[in-house]
């Protein structure tokens, strides 16, 4: 990546800002904690604006491959499909603005934003309004940790790409149509700006209980010079799902 | 629109593969016939720019297929990139929606385009050109 991406005004700033304190120009400027802190973020790459799935395939990519289940797995999968044929499994708790959680939430038809903060990297996901937390701080993952919709994300960077390691997920969490996940998920993402136009995120899902090899799959987001948008999914939901899945409408 | 038109509008959403439904963000089109398309020609009585969906009341008067449709839309995240506002239909306007109907049989569905008196056609759901 060029180093044109730079956050060179953020720096720039913080120097500025540093120096004019400074009484002798012969003294070398020495910034506060806080002040480095934030001038730190000048090394990042530039992923202003936000970045929005492909969904209408511009890049020509290939259908991602099936996932290789468990065998216990793959006779919940096979059922969940039968159970279309009864009007089951037709809609989501998506359908009652239940977030997806991750990694469902990396996918979905409105744009994500990535928030550079000292200690952690915060991504704003405009589909329900969600946003996760990516600590970057150097501290390890929490040995008990709560399971959440989005985990407890360790973040390091490997060059320009952010690498991004997630455990403490909620087996309530999806990661195919009608297939939870156990509490071994683990998922690696790797993030990197291909160019001026793209972002890529490749995705591994490792869980030993339900997948019967690890799961990797690629998805590429636009860039959109825009902002992250309102959405309050319970402002006026006229659809519903019960708890077989089958789809309500209201008309009221 | 024929069917297959909207199919193709569909299948361009949808070829990512990515395993969320990805045209209606929270729900899946199972209760809308997505096979078929109607017109609906009435009087817009409200257009909530809302989310997780535009909602517009459109009275029809007259005939066997009178009274309220309630139309389901893209939500206003989608709609304002694509060039609908909050103002683009009002109370009173009379005008020609195409719609994927209920299976049901209820008055309502999802708002697949907004036909004007004078030509102006705006597409609600993605559509492609074929």
């Amino acid at each position: 990546m060029s180093r044109s991406y730079f956050l060179v005004p953020v720096i720039a700033a913080a120097m500025t800002a540093a120096c004019s304190q400074v009484q002798s120009p012969a003294a070398a400027p020495t910034l506060d904690p806080a002040t480095q802190a934030w001038a730190a973020l000048a090394k990042y790459p530039d992923w202003g604006g936000v970045w929005e799935v492909d969904w209408r395939n511009e890049r020509g990519s290939p259908p991602r491959p099936p996932m290789k289940f468990t065998p216990e797995w793959q006779a919940k999968a096979d059922a969940y499909q039968a159970g279309k044929a009864k009007g089951e499994n037709l809609q989501s708790e998506a359908a009652n603005c239940v977030p997806p959680g991750l990694p469902g939430i990396m996918t979905q038809p409105y744009p994500i934003q990535f928030l550079y903060q000292p200690k952690e990297i915060v991504m704003l996901i405009e589909t329900y309004m969600q946003f996760r937390q990516i600590w970057t701080d150097g501290r390890a993952h929490q040995d008990d940790p709560d399971l959440t919709f989005y985990g407890d994300s360790i973040g390091h960077w490997d060059g320009d790409t952010l690498v991004v390691d997630t455990t403490g997920l909620n087996p309530q969490n999806l990661i195919a149509p009608g297939i939870g996940h156990s509490d071994q998920l683990h998922i690696v993402e790797r993030i990197h700006r291909l160019d001026a136009d793209w972002l890529e995120i490749t995705t591994t899902l490792t869980d030993p209980v339900v997948l019967a090899e690890p799961y990797t799959s690629n998805t590429y987001y636009r860039h959109r010079d825009d902002v992250i948008r309102e959405y309050i999914c319970l402002e006026n939901n006229h659809d519903s799902a019960d708890e077989q899945g089958r789809p309500g409408f209201s008309l009221e | 629109m024929s069917a297959r038109r909207i199919a193709a509008a569909l299948a361009v959403f949808a070829a990512a593969g990515v395993t969320s439904a990805p045209v209606l963000a929270h729900h899946s089109t199972a209760v809308f016939d997505m096979e078929k398309t109607v017109e609906i020609t009435g009087t817009v009585k409200d257009f909530q720019w809302t989310n997780p969906h535009t909602w517009t009341d459109v009275s029809v008067e007259g005939g066997d297929e009178a009274g309220i449709y309630g139309l389901e839309g893209m939500s206003p995240n989608y709609l304002g990139r694509n060039g609908w506002t909050k103002h683009t239909l009002k109370p009173g306007d009379k005008l020609t929606f195409e719609v994927h109907p209920l299976k049901d049989g209820r008055k309502g569905g999802f708002m697949v385009a907004a036909k004007f008196p004078d030509g102006t056609v705006l597409y609600n759901l993605p559509h492609r050109e074929k």
